[in-house]
C-alpha cells in the first residue's frame, strides 16, 4: 500500500509558540489513522498544514501525492475537511449550505446527495433552518456532510464526534469504519480514546507539537495494554521528562 | 460597571493591536497629532480661499460624521466580528453568561467606543491643534474650546447612531417616520429661515459663542439621546427557529454569467437575510453623506459652478469605496477554509459583489443631482464617483486583502492609502472642476483599478488568513 499523507520533519510556529514540533509520519491508503494528543498538543494546528489551510514554517508534507504548502488548493479539491469548530455560515439554511459546498466543489445533482445526508444523520427537519438557529451537534452533522459529500478519497476530521449523542456516535462510526472499507483514507483527530481504539487502524501521540508515538492499534494488544491505558502512561512519562 | 467597561477597553486595544502590532497602532493618534499640528501652520493659506467659519463648520461636520461611522461600525461591526469569530468570543457577547443584563451590557458597549475613539480620534485631533496655538497665535481658549465642541460633534453623530439603530431593530416604520419628521423640520426651517439648517449645528454654535447654558444644553440632548437608545435597545431576537425559503439556486443561477457565481451569490443571500445590507446603506452610506451634503452646500459659493456636485461625488466614492469593508467583514474565513478556495478567489469574489453594490453610490448620486438641479450632468458625476470607488477599493484590497477595516489603524497602510487615494481626488477633482464633462476621464482609473486587484491577488495568496 503507498502512503496517501507523508510528514516528512514537519513544523508549525505562531510567533514564538511552536504548535508542530518537527513531526514525521505517514498515513497509508485505506488506513483509520487517529491522532491524539492533550489540550493544545498541536492536532488542529497539524489538519490545517495537510489541508494547506496555513503554511508550514519547517519540513515538508506530501497529502495525495500533492505538496501541501505549493498545492493547498488542489489538496483541498480533492479531500475533505471537517474544521474543529463548526461555523457553517449563519445565515444560510443547512440545505442552501449543502447546496453552495455542492457548487464549489462544482458536484451534480447536489440534491440528492443532499437528501442522502438528511437521512443517514437525521436531520431532514432542519433542512430549511438557518445555520445560526441549529443546535451544536446538528451544525456538526451538516459539516460531517460537507466534508463527506462529494466522497473524497481522504477525509481530515478534526474531533467530529464530540457533539454527537451517543446514537449518533454509533451512526459515524459505523460510517467511518464502512467508508475506509472501500479503500478510502480516514485521517481523525479525537480525544474519545475507547472510540479511537474500536475504530482506527493505527495513531499516533502528539504531546506540545512533538510525536511521542506512531503505529498501529493492533501492536497494543501485543503489549498487553489498551490505548487509554498507554496515553496517559506516555503522556504524564513526557510530562515528567 | 467599571470592571466591564475596562475589560471591554483592553478588548478593543488588543482586538487593533494584535491585528498590526502594537507600536504601529499606538502611532496612528500620534500620526493624527501630526497632522493637525501641521495642518494648522496652513490655515492662514487656507483662509484665503475659505472663511475661517466655514474651515471649523466642516471641522465639526467631520466629526459628526466620524461619529455616525464609528457608531455604525461598533454596532454592526459587532455583528460582523461576531459572525466572524463565533458566538462568544467578544465580550458584549459572552458578558451574556454573566449576571447583567443585556441593557448594561449595551451600555457599557456605547461608553467604551465613545470613549476609546475620543482617545483614537478626537483627542489627537484636538491636541495637535492646541499644541500648534502658541506658534499660529490662535488663543488658547478658543483651541481648548475646539477640542470640547469637536468632542461634542463626535458624540452626537455616535448618539444619533445609537438611538436610530435601537430604533431599527425595534420598529422600521418608526425610523422611517422619524427620518422623515427631522426632513420636514429641517425643511421647514430652511423655508422659514432661508438658512441652511446645518448652521444650527450645537456644537458649531457653541464654537462661535460659548455660552454656559448652551454648553449644559448640549450635553443634556447628549445624555437623553443616549439614555433613549439604551431603554429602547432590544436584544437580538434569539429562539425563533422559523424555516427559510431557499434563496440560494435561484440567486446563483441570476449570477450565472458572472465570476464565482455561488461566492457572490452567499454574499448576497446573507446580506439579505442578515439585514446589514439595508443597515449598513443607511448608517455606513446614506446617513453620513447625508450630513456631508448639508455641509457641504454651506460652502457652495466657494466652489466652481458644478463644483459641489462634483465634489460631493468624489466623496460619496470615498465611502463607496468602504463597501469592500462591509462585504469583506460580515463573513469569516473559515467558511470557506475547508474548501478549495483559495484567499484570492474570494478577493475576487468579494470585488464582484462590491462591484453590483455600486448600484447604491449610482443611484444616490443620480438622485442627488437630480435635486440638486444638475441632472444633466447625472452621467459624468456618476461616472466619477463609481471609478473614483473602484479606484480607492482596489487600493485597499491591494494594502489590506481580506482585512480592510482593522487594518486602517496600521499607520503605514493607512499613509500609503491616503496618498495613493489623495493624489488622485486632487487630480479629479481638478479636473471636474475646470468643465463637468471631463470627469469622465476617471473611467482610467479602472486600469490601476484592476492592476491593483491582481496584485491583491498574488499578494494576500502568500499569507496565512488572519484569525488563523
Ligand atoms: N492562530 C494561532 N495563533 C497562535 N497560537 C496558536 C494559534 N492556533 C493554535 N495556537 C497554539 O498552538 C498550540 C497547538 O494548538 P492546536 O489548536 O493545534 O491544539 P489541539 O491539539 O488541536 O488542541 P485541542 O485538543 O484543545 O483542540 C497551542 O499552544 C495553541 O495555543
Ligand atoms: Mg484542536
Amino acid at each position: 500500500m503507498s502512503p496517501v499523507l507523508e510528514v516528512a520533519d514537519l513544523s508549525k510556529a505562531y510567533g514564538d509558540v511552536t504548535a508542530v514540533d518537527h513531526v514525521s509520519l505517514s498515513v497509508d491508503e485505506g488506513a483509520l489513522f487517529g491522532l491524539l494528543g492533550p489540550n493544545g498538543s498541536g492536532k488542529t494546528t497539524m489538519i490545517k498544514v495537510l489541508t494547506g489551510q496555513i503554511r508550514p514554517t519547517g519540513g515538508s508534507a506530501r497529502v495525495l501525492g500533492l505538496d501541501v504548502e505549493r498545492e493547498g488548493l488542489k489538496v483541498r479539491e480533492r479531500v475533505g475537511i471537517i474544521p474543529e469548530q463548526e461555523s457553517p455560515p449563519s445565515f444560510l439554511t443547512a440545505m442552501e449550505y449543502l447546496e453552495f459546498v455542492g457548487a464549489v466543489r462544482k458536484l451534480q445533482d447536489i440534491g440528492e446527495k443532499a437528501e442522502y445526508w438528511f437521512d443517514l444523520l437525521e436531520f431532514g427537519d432542519k433542512k430549511h433552518v438557518l445555520c445560526k438557529d441549529l443546535s451544536r451537534g446538528t451544525r456538526q452533522k451538516l459539516m460531517f456532510a460537507q466534508a463527506f459529500i462529494h466522497e473524497p478519497v481522504l477525509a481530515l476530521i478534526d474531533e467530529p464526534l464530540i457533539n454527537f449523542d451517543p446514537v449518533m456516535q454509533d451512526v459515524v462510526k459505523g460510517y467511518l469504519s464502512e467508508y475506509v472499507r472501500k479503500g478510502k483514507t480516514i485521517f481523525l483527530s479525537t480525544h474519545i480514546l475507547e472510540v479511537a481504539e474500536e475504530i482506527c487502524s493505527s495513531f499516533a501521540i502528539l504531546h506540545s507539537g512533538k510525536l511521542l508515538h506512531a503505529g498501529p492499534v493492533a501492536d497494543l494488544t501485543a503489549r498487553g495494554t489498551h490505548l487509554p491505558e498507554f496515553f496517559l502512561s506516555l503522556v504524564r512519562k513526557d510530562h515528567h521528562a | 460597571m467599571p470592571e466591564l467597561f475596562m475589560r471591554m477597553m483592553k478588548e478593543e486595544w488588543r482586538l487593533h493591536s494584535t491585528m498590526f502590532g502594537q507600536i504601529s497602532f499606538a502611532l496612528f493618534p500620534v500620526m493624527i497629532f501630526g497632522i493637525v499640528f501641521m495642518g494648522s501652520f496652513l490655515l492662514p493659506l487656507m483662509h484665503s480661499a475659505l472663511p475661517l467659519g466655514n474651515i471649523t463648520l466642516i471641522t465639526h461636520a467631520m466629526f459628526l460624521v466620524l461619529g455616525i461611522m464609528v457608531g455604525g461600525f461598533g454596532l454592526l461591526g459587532n455583528e460582523m466580528m461576531n459572525r466572524r469569530f463565533g458566538q462568544a468570543s467578544f465580550l458584549a457577547y459572552s458578558a451574556r453568561s454573566l449576571p447583567l443584563s443585556e441593557r448594561f451590557i449595551f451600555a457599557n458597549f456605547v461608553i467604551k467606543d465613545t470613549v476609546y475613539y475620543f482617545f483614537l480620534w478626537v483627542l489627537p485631533f484636538g491636541a495637535g491643534y492646541i499644541a500648534a496655538a502658541p506658534f499660529t497665535e490662535t488663543p488658547l481658549q478658543r483651541a481648548f474650546l475646539l477640542l470640547l465642541t469637536l468632542s461634542l460633534s463626535f458624540m452626537a453623530g455616535l448618539c444619533t447612531v445609537f438611538l436610530l439603530s435601537s430604533l431599527y431593530v425595534r420598529s422600521k416604520l418608526a425610523l422611517v417616520l422619524l427620518g422623515a419628521a427631522v426632513g420636514a423640520g429641517f425643511f421647514a426651517i430652511f423655508l422659514a429661515t432661508g438658512i441652511n439648517p446645518a448652521l444650527y449645528f450645537p456644537p458649531y454654535l457653541l464654537y462661535h459663542s460659548f455660552s454656559l447654558p448652551g454648553l449644559i444644553a448640549s450635553c443634556a440632548v447628549l445624555a437623553g439621546l443616549f439614555i433613549i437608545s439604551v431603554i429602547l435597545f432590544s436584544p437580538e431576537q434569539t429562539g425563533r427557529t422559523a424555516t427559510h425559503k431557499d434563496l440560494f439556486l435561484p440567486v446563483q443561477k441570476r449570477l450565472a454569467g458572472l465570476p464565482n457565481p455561488p461566492l457572490v451569490a452567499k454574499d448576497f443571500v446573507d446580506l439579505h437575510r442578515s439585514g446589514i445590507g439595508i443597515g449598513q446603506t443607511l448608517f455606513s452610506f446614506v446617513a453620513p453623506l447625508i450630513v456631508i451634503w448639508f455641509f457641504l452646500s454651506l460652502v457652495r459659493s466657494y466652489l466652481p459652478p458644478h463644483g459641489l456636485l462634483f465634489l460631493f461625488a468624489m466623496i460619496s466614492g470615498v465611502i463607496a469605496s468602504t463597501i469592500y469593508t462591509w462585504v469583506t467583514e460580515f463573513d469569516n474565513f473559515s467558511h470557506y477554509s475547508c474548501l478549495p478556495v483559495a484567499v484570492s478567489t474570494l478577493i475576487g469574489s468579494k470585488m464582484t459583489t462590491f462591484a453590483i453594490l455600486q448600484v447604491i453610490p449610482a443611484v444616490f448620486i443620480s438622485l442627488a443631482a437630480a435635486f440638486s438641479g444638475e441632472a444633466a450632468l447625472i452621467l459624468p458625476a456618476v461616472v466619477l464617483c463609481i471609478s473614483f470607488s473602484f479606484y480607492a477599493a482596489g487600493v485597499m484590497a491591494f494594502l489590506c486583502g481580506l482585512s480592510p477595516s482593522v487594518l486602517v489603524y496600521d499607520v503605514k497602510v493607512l499613509f500609503t492609502y491616503l496618498v495613493l487615494d489623495g493624489l488622485v481626488f486632487a487630480v479629479f477633482s481638478a479636473l471636474a472642476f475646470a468643465n463637468p464633462w471631463y470627469a469622465l476621464a476617471s473611467l482610467l482609473l479602472f486600469i490601476p483599478a484592476l492592476l491593483m486587484v491582481k496584485a491583491a491577488k498574488r499578494r494576500w495568496d502568500t499569507v496565512d488568513p488572519t484569525g488563523f
